[in-house]
């Protein structure tokens, strides 16, 4: 069975039939051909595959491609900053030795542009908290928190 | 690979695709269903979405409080008539899984789903809730003790679709609290507790405590009840709540803990819950 789904992606229209059984996931790296998002565990336990639905962080692995339809999806291959550069929080990620290996950098910074969109100024102990579903097998977290911190203070100067 | 996938918007069409299609599943934020399809279960012909059903949506806090049943666990979270009447059912949701599994997980899939551990059937159950359960035939009012039946095993017929968790506020003055331990912050319980106390003076003449993941179903801890019901809720009493509540459990060992564990954490969650009530520890 093939539905056709019809949302936003990253800012433009998108309108594909698809395999009713797909993921998210599936339809943005197998469909569109957007790799950016990745998949780990599958299972919604690494957070590698994290995109923004509505300004929310899900698991991509775990949201059926059929539920997308009329929303405005989000992902590392939206963010940008001015002139083709990286976004502030990717610029903090890669000044800060917030990615070595990088795979769980795209879910990682996906979690922090939620993070910050709601909480412009979070606490150490609330960034911990909203990394709980993002897991990195290289960096052991003090330099992603740092990279965090360092993008809340970009954040900051950038609105003032 | 290759099940249907359907978004009805009414209820009805919901009931109709649900008799048309054999062998279909009702979806709501999927974080348990497509789990458990990535591990083997047997393949559905289709799901069915909840998530387009407008009568499944919203937090209602009138008189009675009736949560949506595919209100996303992040919104029920932070709701403020939740946290202020039922603040131990948000903090069983503060706990479940990560953020990212809370904005699209429901209480209604949390229930329905009915494992052993559901992080949010405890504080359910000492706060008395109940679920609304609707077909094509029409509604019935059943409560979440009644609902839960076994590990996967509710009071849902085939094509019942659950609708909402209704709460009645609790009265003036009573106290609430959720305790669990897991392994790490993102994994199901080893043991969690609610508890929930009314206050008469210097006594506490309504006491209700529930605990997940240490029996077949999240279970009330009726004797632990009786025995604290009525007291001043004082050491020894509380004493003798653990003891009693370990003997009222019967926890398995699995990959998470043992059962000699579960039960002696169940126990010491059971007499720290009751100093909470007491108010002889600040907040959890
Ligand atoms: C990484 C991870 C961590 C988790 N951590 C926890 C945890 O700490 N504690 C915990 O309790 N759970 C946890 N879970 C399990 C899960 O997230 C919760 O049980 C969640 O509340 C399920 O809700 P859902 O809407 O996603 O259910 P779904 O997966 O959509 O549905 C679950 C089941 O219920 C049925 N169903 C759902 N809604 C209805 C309805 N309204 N009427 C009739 N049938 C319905 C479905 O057919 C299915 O059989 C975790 C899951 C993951 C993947
Ligand atoms: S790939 Fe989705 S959470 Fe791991
Ligand atoms: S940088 Fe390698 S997994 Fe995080």
């Amino acid at each position: 069975m093939t539905i056709e789904v019809s949302f936003e992606l990253n800012g433009f229209g998108v309108e594909v039939d698809v395999e009713a059984h797909l993921r998210l996931l599936d339809l943005l790296r197998d469909v569109l051909g957007e790799t950016g998002t990745k998949e780990a565990c599958g299972e919604g336990e690494c957070g590698a595959c994290t995109v923004l639905v509505d300004g929310r962080a899900v698991n991509s692995c775990l949201f059926p491609a059929g539920e997308v339809g009329g929303t405005a999806v989000t992902t590392i291959e939206g963010l940008t900053g001015s002139h083709g550069q990286p976004s502030f929080i990717q610029k903090a990620f890669l000044d800060h030795g917030g990615t070595q290996c990088g795979f769980c950098a795209p879910g990682m910074i996906m979690t922090t542009v939620a993070l910050l969109a709601e909480n412009p100024h979070p606490t150490e102990s609330e960034i911990r908290q909203a990394l709980t579903g993002n897991l990195c097998r290289c960096t052991g977290y003090y330099q992603v928190v740092e990279a965090i911190q360092e993008a809340a203070r970009a954040g900051q100067v950038a609105r003032s | 690979m290759g099940y249907g996938y359907h978004r009805p918007s009414t209820l009805d069409e919901a009931f109709l695709l649900a008799d048309e299609i054999p062998d279909s599943r009702f979806v709501a934020g999927g974080t348990d269903l497509l789990v458990q399809l990535r591990k083997g279960e047997p393949e559905p012909s289709a799901l069915i979405s909840l998530r387009g059903l407008s009568e499944l949506r919203g937090v209602e806090t009138s008189k009675r409080v009736r949560i949506g049943a595919t209100v996303p666990l992040s919104d029920v979270e932070v709701n403020p008539a939740v946290a202020d009447m039922f603040p131990a059912l948000a903090e069983s949701i503060t706990k479940l899984g990560s953020r990212q599994i809370r904005n699209v997980a429901t209480v209604g899939g949390n229930l329905c789903n009915a494992s052993p551990a559901a992080d949010t059937a405890p504080p359910l159950l000492i706060y008395g809730a109940s679920v609304e359960l609707r077909d094509a035939r029409g509604t019935r009012e059943v409560t979440v003790e009644d609902f839960l039946q076994g590990p996967g095993q509710t009071a849902l017929r085939s094509g019942e679709i659950l609708t909402a968790i209704l709460l009645d506020p609790p009265a003036d003055g009573t106290r609430s609290v959720f305790l669990r331990k897991g392994r790490v912050a993102m994994d199901l319980p080893i043991s969690s507790v609610a508890a929930l106390a009314e206050r008469d003076g210097a006594t506490w003449p309504r006491v209700r405590l529930a605990a997940g993941a240490v029996a077949p179903v999240p279970l009330r801890l009726r004797h632990s009840e009786a025995i604290v019901e009525g007291t001043n809720l004082d050491a020894e009493i509380r004493a003798r709540a653990r003891e009693t509540a370990q003997s009222e459990i019967s926890p398995i060992t699995d990959l998470r803990s043992t059962e000699g564990y579960r039960q002696h954490l169940t126990g010491v969650l059971v007499e720290r819950a009751l100093e909470h009530l007491a108010g002889e520890v600040g907040d959890p």
